[in-house]
């Protein structure tokens, strides 16, 4: 049993070689074997499911051993990860048929997934940065491969990422160093001391890879460069569901995280910040795809704002909106991808009127987008409602920054869905057809999820996130009464008609769907922010950069005094003095003899001292 | 046993003693004189390697001859200079293999064949030697020999940047040779063996320890001698490749481990001084490397500062910061080495050096560009590639130091490492083509980027190897 663990990070690595070297005239067995493989991977770890198991193997000695370690909340991830790249994969045969580079697409894709279980199942930290940074290298190539343009994002991708995970390997290290193991179940510090910065260094790998601000600003520009599977898997899936993971291990077993801790404000101010500027970012999109990236940030916010409050409830209610998210977040980047297939197109100023061409689409398009608003029966809004009450015992702000990006989410939902789905079709879009079956049936899946967790929310809360943090944790607790908090409830319903009726007065003000936000791009204050805002002033990528080039100007100009020195100060003096010394030759003989007779003096002197001092 | 010292002799003799017969040889027929050097050099690696069985069990090789005065000659094979007989060997046989097409069609071949061969052969005798003046004697053979290759085109304004770089060493080895001899006054000997016994009680004296830096900091290009080291990006690739990247500059890492961790405790002040100065390297060349436009000179940067984490894993006295500098020194010279050379094709078939004309060289260059790529990421530290393994070890020594700035300031270099080198790999080979238009380098240069490219890759994925000689490397030389 135990060495089955290794299985579902094998698997999909001998895959990836497969399709790498399977020839260009050989398609469908490429295509064959990225299904069988994301199919084989995503049965076996419903096998392993709820085995609770360790295998260890003498990598480099005693403190980087290959240890991996399969247990419930290991379980659960891997189970997430898998289950969303087998019905993504699907989704890519049919969606990237038409595609170039499809060979690393799908190598690049396979090799995603088995790094993400990979990173899931080691029990060492040093094993995890292992296949968590090497994440790195497939996230570069799969931006890269989008489109022509496409390494700028995959560069800004690869160096954000980048940063944050050297942060992560120096947290690591110190981690390893204060704890005296690198192995994970073995960690259990309190935080004082080094461990916070240990800590602060590791949440940044965390929250970085899970794509909070500030770390969040090349997911829009992917979205724009890339192709729609990357998207949905990636950014939307993977990434969220490895960086609550890590930081869910950081905060509950390797640290003590407690709520009197200032590094669980830190989190929830991170957490509140990042709902608000990224929602309100993605209220002013006018594409579908990069809209739709803007909320990727701003659900993060909620996972980690959820973590941060450091309390049971906000941390069952964190895991639940991760898994709830990255149902209805990879559903949505999927009807991206088949309207973008039918249309050619992601602008929504183009799109319209697309509800009567494609109901399939438009349905689960209604279902995730009413779940991501959180409505109530649908998933979102039972994992919001567990962070609602999180955030509101913590603090009025952090309530009020949640619900504040609840309205914003649904008002840009209620835009995106009118712009789309609604409205008269263009001339260009005339053709459009439902998308085939093939990319239907991972959207229909996921769409069903959605409804399915929030009816029967006590199932996923039960048996996946509840055992992650253990009875003694949670007292008893089971988190799925309905309604958790009435007036909470109401409150969230008032809100979501308050954002309906803001988009019908929008949509009365400006005329159309898509510029039913506009009246808050222009509102006083803000329309100045939005205008910088566009303008990139606020992109930490481009500030750092800036910041950067002026840093190494200085470095730059450092270098050069230094090679001045040589050449300006040196060389020169040398100079100088060799011409002193050359002007004394004055061919003169009595001159010369004098200089020589002053030389042999100075050796006799020094001899004599010399033979005297022993 | 006498069979493995006439091994240890013949590594380092067949090289430095063939070297002087390659211009006769060359008189006669170049192919000759190639297959010829490269023996001498093959031949070189195969005989180290053929070491690694006795070392790797923990044992030493010494071959001694006394000599009065204290000037024994003495050569010891431990897992140290195994270690580093091996990498630097086998890195100049694969530059020798791509300089065959390279420099084809330079005049003064001659020079260069026997140039790069006693290169090697006074490495060589330097690693093994255990003694100080023999220690120098080969330094300086080295110098000599960097100095001729440097200058290989002979317009003036090369043969000035020669010099300097000639200088500016020769000015460094010379206090070091001060503070050589001011350790002999102590000890009467340069023998290291009885040096060691002599300074097992007590701490080197803080100005013998400047002294012997400023030697190994101006051959290892570390601030602030460092600038003979972009300036010399002039030469042609493939001695780049073996100066900068692969062997010369090791010289004075190695030889830092061999005097500062392996023979002498140094006061505790130096554990802090030297990271720092080695930090605050990193940093400006780093730095440097991301303003500059000259694609050698960017290297060349690189080099300077991946450097400074060579030394900041010796000088913290860490078990897993020195297993983790010896590795970093092996991945680095492979990545490295790789990047010179792809340099090399891309300035052999474009003409220019300036990335700002260059761009879009993936669509006819790919094999380059994908080598490039590879080795770029080890040298960034990215897993499975193998400098992330040494990376992270240093830090991991950094770390276990418990001081911040200087885990601060290499976080910097490291965050400046990636930054730099995604720069040059995005202007010369992404983005539109404008400029010349270029074609794939000759299969043989190819075949050597590309193998450096792979083995960047392999050493990652295959890392018990190496880590398990870097081990036995670091218990010999901390059990002292």
């Amino acid at each position: 049993m135990n060495k089955l663990l290794f299985l579902p990070i094998l698997i999909p690595l001998a895959a990836a070689l497969g399709t790498f070297f399977v020839p260009h005239r050989l398609r469908k067995v490429r295509e064959c074997i990225t299904l069988s493989a994301t199919a084989a991977n995503f049965l076996l770890t419903l096998f392993l499911f709820k085995n609770d198991c360790v295998y260890i193997l003498p990598w480099l000695g005693p403190s980087f051993e290959f240890s991996l370690r399969l247990y419930r909340f290991s379980a659960f991830i891997m189970l997430a990860v898998n289950g969303f790249g087998f019905l993504i994969s699907l989704y890519s045969v049919f969606f990237m048929s038409a595609k170039a580079h499809l060979r690393q697409f799908y190598s690049y894709f396979l090799i995603t997934i088995a790094f993400a279980c990979g990173a899931v199942l080691s029990d060492n930290l040093f094993l995890m940065l292992f296949f968590w940074e090497g994440l790195l290298l497939v996230l570069f190539g799969m931006i890269a491969i989008g489109s022509n343009h496409a390494f700028k994002a995959a560069t800004k991708a690869f160096i954000i990422t980048g940063i944050a995970d050297l942060c992560m390997m120096i947290g690591i290290a110190l981690c390893g160093y204060l704890a005296g193991t690198l192995t994970m179940s073995k960690i259990n510090l309190p935080l004082q001391g080094m461990s916070v910065v240990a800590f602060i260094l590791l949440m940044i790998g965390a929250i970085s890879k899970a794509g909070s601000m500030p770390f969040h600003s090349w997911i829009p520009d992917a979205a724009i460069a890339s192709d729609v599977p990357f998207m949905a898997l990636v950014p939307a899936v993977l990434e969220k569901l490895l960086g609550i993971y890590f930081l869910t291990r950081i905060s509950l077993d390797l640290f003590q995280l407690n709520p009197a801790s200032w590094l669980s404000v830190l989190l929830m101010i991170i957490g509140s910040g990042t709902i608000l500027l990224a929602v309100m970012m993605a209220l002013i999109q006018k594409n579908y795809k990069r809209l739709l990236s803007y909320h990727a940030i701003s659900q993060v916010g909620y996972m980690i704002l959820g973590i941060g409050t450091a309390l049971p409830i906000g941390i069952v209610g964190g895991l639940f909106h991760m898994i709830n998210n990255a149902i209805y977040k990879s559903a949505l980047f999927l009807t991206a991808g088949s309207v973008e297939k039918q249309t050619g197109t992601a602008d929504l100023e183009v799109l319209g009127g697309l509800m009567k061409k494609m109901p399939v689409t438009f349905v689960c398009f209604a279902v995730t987008a009413v779940s991501i608003s959180g409505v109530p029966p649908f998933n979102g809004f039972f994992s919001k409602e567990l962070i609602y009450e999180a955030a509101l015992s913590r603090g009025l702000i952090f309530y009020l920054a949640a619900i504040i990006g609840s309205f914003f989410t649904a008002a840009s939902f209620l835009k995106l869905g009118h712009a789309v789905f609604f409205g008269g079709v263009s001339e260009k879009n005339k053709s459009a057809q439902e998308a085939s079956w093939g990319m239907l049936v991972p959207m229909i899946v996921l769409s069903l999820f959605c409804i399915l967790f929030g009816l029967f929310n006590s199932v996923p809360l039960a048996k996946l996130i509840a055992p992650v943090l253990g009875q003694e944790r949670l007292h008893g607790h089971s988190f799925t009464v309905f309604p958790l908090n009435l007036k909470l409830t109401i409150a969230t319903v008032i809100v979501l008609v308050l954002a309906f009726l803001n988009h019908i007065f929008g949509v009365k003000m400006s005329g159309s769907g898509l510029h039913a936000a506009d009246h808050i791009r222009r509102a006083p204050l803000l329309r100045g922010v939005y205008d910088r805002a566009e303008r990139r002033f606020f992109d930490p990528y481009d500030v750092g950069r800036i910041f950067l080039k002026r840093m190494c100007a200085i470095a730059f100009w450092v270098d050069r005094k230094i090679d001045w020195l040589y050449e300006g100060v040196v060389a020169k003096f040398i100079v100088w003095l060799a011409g002193v010394i050359k002007r004394r030759h004055t061919e003169n003989y009595s001159v010369y003899l004098g200089w020589a007779l002053a030389g042999l003096s100075l050796v006799v002197v020094f001899l004599f001292y010399s033979i005297k001092g022993r | 046993m006498i069979k493995y010292k006439m091994i240890l002799l013949s590594t380092i003799f067949i090289p430095l003693a063939g070297a002087f017969f390659l211009p006769l040889l060359g008189r006669y027929n170049a192919r000759l004189r190639n297959i010829f050097s490269f023996i001498l050099i093959f031949s070189s690696f195969v005989l180290s390697l053929s070491l690694i069985p006795l070392v790797i069990s923990g044992k030493t090789l010494i071959f001694a001859r006394q000599f009065p005065q204290g000037f024994n000659l003495v050569f010891t094979a431990d897992s140290l200079a195994v270690f580093m007989a091996c990498v630097s060997a086998f890195l100049s046989t694969v530059i020798l293999l791509y300089s065959f097409s390279y420099i084809s069609h330079y005049e003064n071949q001659n020079e260069y064949y026997s140039m790069v061969t006693l290169f090697l052969g006074a490495m060589m005798g330097l690693v093994f030697s255990a003694n100080l003046i023999f220690i120098y004697v080969f330094w300086e053979i080295t110098a000599v020999c960097s100095w001729r290759l440097i200058g290989f085109f002979r317009e003036k304004h090369y043969i000035l940047r020669a010099d300097k770089a000639f200088l500016i060493t020769i000015f460094g080895s010379l206090l070091m040779l001060i503070g050589f001899i001011s350790i002999y006054q102590q000890a009467g000997s340069f023998d290291l063996a009885v040096i060691r016994e002599v300074f097992k009680s007590r701490p080197l004296d803080n100005m013998v320890v400047l002294l012997l830096l400023c030697g190994i900091f101006a051959k290892s290009a570390t601030l602030p001698f460092q600038t003979w080291l972009p300036d010399a990006g002039i030469a042609p690739s493939p001695v780049t490749a073996l100066l900068h990247a692969a062997v010369l500059v090791k010289i004075g890492v190695y030889v830092f481990a061999r005097i500062f961790v392996a023979t002498f405790d140094v006061s505790f002040i130096w554990h802090t001084i030297i990271p720092c100065s080695a930090g605050v390297s990193a940093l400006v060349a780093g730095g440097a490397a991301l303003i500059e436009t000259d694609l050698k000179r960017i290297i060349a940067y690189s080099t300077i500062s991946q450097i400074g984490f060579i030394f900041l894993g010796f000088a913290l006295g860490k078990e897993i910061g020195i297993i983790g500098a010896l590795l970093y020194i092996l991945m680095h010279g492979i990545s490295k080495a790789g990047l010179f050379l792809c340099a090399g094709i891309v300035e052999q078939n474009t003409k220019t050096r300036d990335i700002t004309s260059l761009g879009g060289l993936i669509k006819t260059m790919p094999l380059t560009a994908v080598s490039f790529l590879f080795c770029a990421f080890s040298v960034m530290g990215i897993p499975p590639f193998g400098g992330f393994f040494s990376k992270y070890m240093v830090f991991s020594a950094a770390a276990e130091s418990g001081n911040f700035y200087i885990i601060f300031l290499f976080l910097a270099g490291a965050c400046l490492t990636i930054a730099y080198l995604f720069r040059v790999f995005n202007m010369v080979f992404m983005g539109e083509t404008h400029g010349p238009e270029a074609i794939e380098g000759s299969p043989g240069m190819l075949a050597c980027v590309v193998t450096l490219a792979i083995l960047s890759l392999a050493s990652g994925i295959l890392i018990n190897f190496p880590f398990i000689f870097a081990k036995v490397a670091t218990w010999q030389i901390m059990s002292h």
